[in-house]
């Protein structure tokens, strides 16, 4: 297993570095050079000039490349032209928001998601059935601005229920930092306002990010368990006489999550970009939102950073969904 | 068993936490104010120069001379006042005495005199105005109280442009450079300031939160306002509706200062908050490039002014929340001829102009290409209605979106500009020169301000004029003539003044508007019960 990880982590080193280059070159063969923005409003061609200079961006491409790839080697993403602040020290402030975010939605997606579509495979073809393939379609379809903006509006305008914005009160202090996860945090420092009022900006920002996820969960759980059911073992299963509650929900549903566990790594490439409408909407302040900013600025080294670490994380939890499918099914254990 | 222990330990949370469930005003001080507008990037006055940094500028920090009210008033303010030497190359100015910082040390002329040193050595959005006329040898203090500044070339917009630079405390800045970057990387998350408002770094989240506190030593004290607002929390809203939501829940006082035109209806018709509508100094623009054919033929750049439906625009898309402006400066700023209509709409004129452009040899059937700002709404709406119109006309205009620095890059060369895009001049200093001076001055070919790449020897003598004359009088004159000819040779299409729209809660009282930082000045303040 060990040897396993540690091929698949040498494996995802060329992806970064693809990555890496793709990105670069993309950004900078667009015509959009932050320069005059920087040299102000009341700047001459001259002024402008001599800041493209300074910063670099009148060097050759593969020059400018070289030299940012030499300061990631050295673990430095640089400085963001927008905020004049280290880009690593911007995003070690934000990413936890975003990974607070996208777990809660994804943990929401999984554990809804998995109980209904098997719900719906045991009663399929009946009216939960229909109604759980109508809903997953339409959590498919729905776009999540529109969404959150209908969630806002319902939850927080109209009934006052659900805080409308960021991760916390204004007013209350963030708790001590730990993890930057501010359930956790506040939960280990034994904070409990800060924790429920965390939970309660949280709640509605991961409902809307999960939707896409749960649908795709549940279709594939759905399909998966009606394909398990057909098999010879749970005949033989019924036939010993075992309850069918425990032949559904620990020997089919075992069988039939190895393809929904699959999606759930691929989910969360996908949360990770969904974050960014999510985050934008209810002002929460992750990575998402950072590289939108970022974008509207031509902040290049940022959004730079941003693509590698959301790159980085990708790969790391595609290496833990192998490792968990390799535990669920032994036959793939015997193939690393 | 498992159930019970489950209920027991969320009621122990429920109850240790209070029930945390509280509304958002319960949670507040009744003199603290959240404010909803942007952020600066960084908090470093001396690299960036942009809208939300006024709001940074006029509430951390403090400047010699500041704009005041609406039409913006120049008035002393660090400074009891300045001389000018005749030629206008030496300009002299005094510091008040007792004026504090941040950290309870004095302010001298040193800090004045690294101020503006600093601005010059960054080279970044504030020194545009000044590294043409001013070396960093040229900034002297005479002594502990005067400043001498010592031009290479006479400025008339000098004082103008005095507001641009915040005086920060130079012992404090001058503790954190490392590497020569003149203390640029602490004072982006740190503040070095002297203002009403005092910061507080333990808060600060860069884009996402800023906390202040009032300082009472102010140099100009509290007498003015009985209530003073004791605590700032700026909370920049992405998202406009978003935004619009928190204010009409409570959750912030202030929203930002452009709201479009649904969401001042929806504010105006709701209970206990408001809308504050003023007459600001920011002209929205239609930019063509005159080097481009047809674009270059001055019929077929006056056809493309008059196809444009400037009142269906102001009176039906913006509700009239936009005064006409038919010159490149603000109508309600002097230079601008209070004669000057501006093109009118009115399509049988636009035909018979392209029609001049066809005989002339001019390539009319072209498809000319607008870019606009994908994020702001606005300029998609003015080039769908201009597109409109000249179809009608038989003029093929293809709207392309795209961003801001993406445009203002592309329009270093003319070959790269594009044939018309959309923006907006805003005031940072208040001359002239801050719109028609820079927008038409050939000199300055290869900035987006002068993106238009208008060429006209004798307008160039004209703003070459204004800009070193010392005769306020003989300023005007040109600055009128100028606009004359540039709308006649119909350069752009200039469109409307705006009316800047803050939505605000009733609470908030003494909101003062001014064109320079946008009401974001809080010393005025107060809030009511």
């Amino acid at each position: 297993m060990l040897r396993f990880i540690l091929r698949r982590l040498l494996l995802a080193l060329p992806a970064l570095f693809g990555l890496m280059v793709l990105t670069f070159i993309m950004l900078r063969v667009l015509p959009a050079d932050p320069s005059a923005a920087l040299a102000g409003e009341n700047a001459t061609p001259e002024q402008i000039a001599a800041i493209r200079a300074a910063f670099g961006f009148d060097l050759p491409i593969w020059k400018q490349f070289l030299i940012y790839f030499g300061q990631v080697m050295r673990a430095d993403l640089g400085t963001s032209l927008f905020t004049n602040r280290p880009v690593a020290a911007d995003i070690a402030l934000r990413l936890p928001a975003t990974i607070e975010l996208t777990f809660a939605a994804l943990i929401f997606a999984t554990a809804v998601g998995i109980p209904l579509g098997t719900l719906a495979a045991v009663w399929h073809n009946s009216a939960f059935d229909h109604i759980v393939r109508i809903v997953t379609v339409a959590g498919l379809a729905v776009a999540s601005f529109w969404f959150a903006i209908i969630l806002q509006f319902t939850f927080s305008m109209e009934f006052d229920i659900l805080p409308l914005r960021g991760r916390l009160e204004t007013g209350i202090d963030p708790p001590p930092f730990f993890t930057g996860l501010y359930l956790i945090d506040s939960l280990v420092s034994l904070n409990f306002t800060t924790f429920l009022n965390a939970i309660e900006h949280l709640i509605m920002p991961a409902f809307t990010l999960s939707l896409g996820g749960l649908a795709t969960i549940a279709r594939f759980t759905r399909a998966g368990v009606l394909d398990t059911m057909q098999k010879d073992f749970v005949s033989y299963a019924k036939a010993a006489g075992y309850p069918e509650r425990r032949i559904i929900w620990v020997y089919v549903l075992r069988n039939s999550v190895v393809a929904a566990t699959t999606q759930i790594g691929l989910l969360f490439g996908a949360l990770i970009a969904g974050a960014v409408a999510v985050e934008w909407i209810y002002d929460w302040p992750g990575i998402g939102s950072y590289a939108v900013q970022a974008i509207f600025t031509s902040d290049y080294k940022a959004i730079l950073a941003v693509t590698l670490v959301v790159g980085l994380i990708y790969a790391f939890v595609n290496l833990a969904v192998d490792v968990v499918l390799a535990l669920l099914d032994p036959r793939v254990a015997e193939t690393l | 068993m498992r159930r019970r222990l489950f209920v027991l330990a969320a009621a122990g949370l429920m109850a240790a936490s209070g029930v945390a469930v509280a509304p958002a005003e319960a949670q507040r001080r009744p003199n603290e104010i959240v404010w909803g507008d942007q952020l600066p990037g960084g908090l470093d006055p001396h690299v960036i120069a942009d809208v939300p940094m006024q709001f940074i500028q006029l509430n951390m920090y403090d400047e010699l001379y500041r704009y005041q009210g609406n039409p913006p008033e120049l008035v002393p303010w660090l400074a009891s006042g300045h001389t000018v030497s005749p030629d206008g190359l030496t300009w002299t100015f005094t510091l008040r005495p007792g004026i504090k910082f941040h950290d309870g040390s004095d302010m001298t002329a040193e800090d004045v005199v690294y101020s503006f040193r600093r601005v010059l050595g960054l080279r970044r959005a504030p020194a545009a105005a000044f590294l043409p006329i001013l070396d960093p040898s040229g900034i002297t203090a005479v002594d502990a109280r005067t400043v001498r500044f010592q031009l290479k070339a006479a400025y008339s917009p000098f004082l103008a442009a005095i507001p641009l630079v915040s005086i920060v405390n130079s012992r404090l800045v001058r503790a954190n450079e490392r590497n020569n970057d003149w203390g640029s990387a602490w004072l982006s998350s740190n503040a070095a300031g002297s203002g009403a408002y005092r910061f507080d770094p333990s808060t600060y989240r860069p884009q996402e939160l800023v906390d202040m506190t009032r300082f009472r030593e102010h140099f100009l004290g509290w007498s003015h306002n009985q209530r003073p607002i004791d605590v700032v929390r700026s909370r920049p809203i992405l998202e406009t509706t978003t935004r619009v939501n928190a204010l009409l829940r409570g959750d912030i006082d202030a929203t930002d200062s452009y709201l479009p035109t649904d969401m001042v209806e929806r504010v105006s018709r709701s209970r206990g908050v408001r809308v504050a509508r003023d007459e600001s100094m920011r002209v929205m623009v239609l930019r063509i490039n005159n080097r481009r054919p047809p674009l270059d033929n001055v019929h077929f750049r006056r056809c493309l002014s008059h196809a444009f439906n400037y009142m269906g625009f102001i009176s039906g898309i913006l509700k009239d929340y936009a005064v006409r402006n038919g010159g490149p400066i603000p109508k309600n700023l002097w230079g601008a001829p209070a004669d000057l209509a501006g093109y009118d709409y009115n399509l049988d004129k636009a035909r018979a102009e392209c029609e001049q452009a066809r005989a002339q040899g001019a390539p009319v059937t072209r498809e000319i290409e607008i870019h606009i700002q994908t994020q702001l709404a606005q300029t998609t709406q003015a080039a769908e209605l201009l597109q409109a119109d000249l179809r009608r006309i038989g003029v093929n205009l293809k709207i392309v979106p795209n961003t801001w620095p993406t445009l203002t890059s592309s329009t270093a060369r003319v070959e790269t500009t594009p044939d018309m895009w959309v923006h907006w001049v805003s005031t940072y200093f208040v001359d002239p020169e801050n719109w028609i001076g820079q927008m038409y001055d050939s000199q300055f070919h290869g900035t987006w301000k002068a993106s238009s790449w208008y060429t006209n020897p004798r307008v160039d003598a004209m703003l070459r004029e204004a800009r070193v004359s010392t005769d306020q009088n003989r300023r005007r004159q040109l600055y009128e003539e100028a606009s004359r000819i540039v709308v006649s040779e119909a350069a752009d299409i200039w469109i409307y003044n705006t009316v800047q729209l803050r939505g605000l809660s009733q609470r908030v009282q003494g909101y003062q508007f001014s064109p320079v930082g946008s009401g974001g000045e809080l010393r005025g303040v107060s809030l009511s019960n």
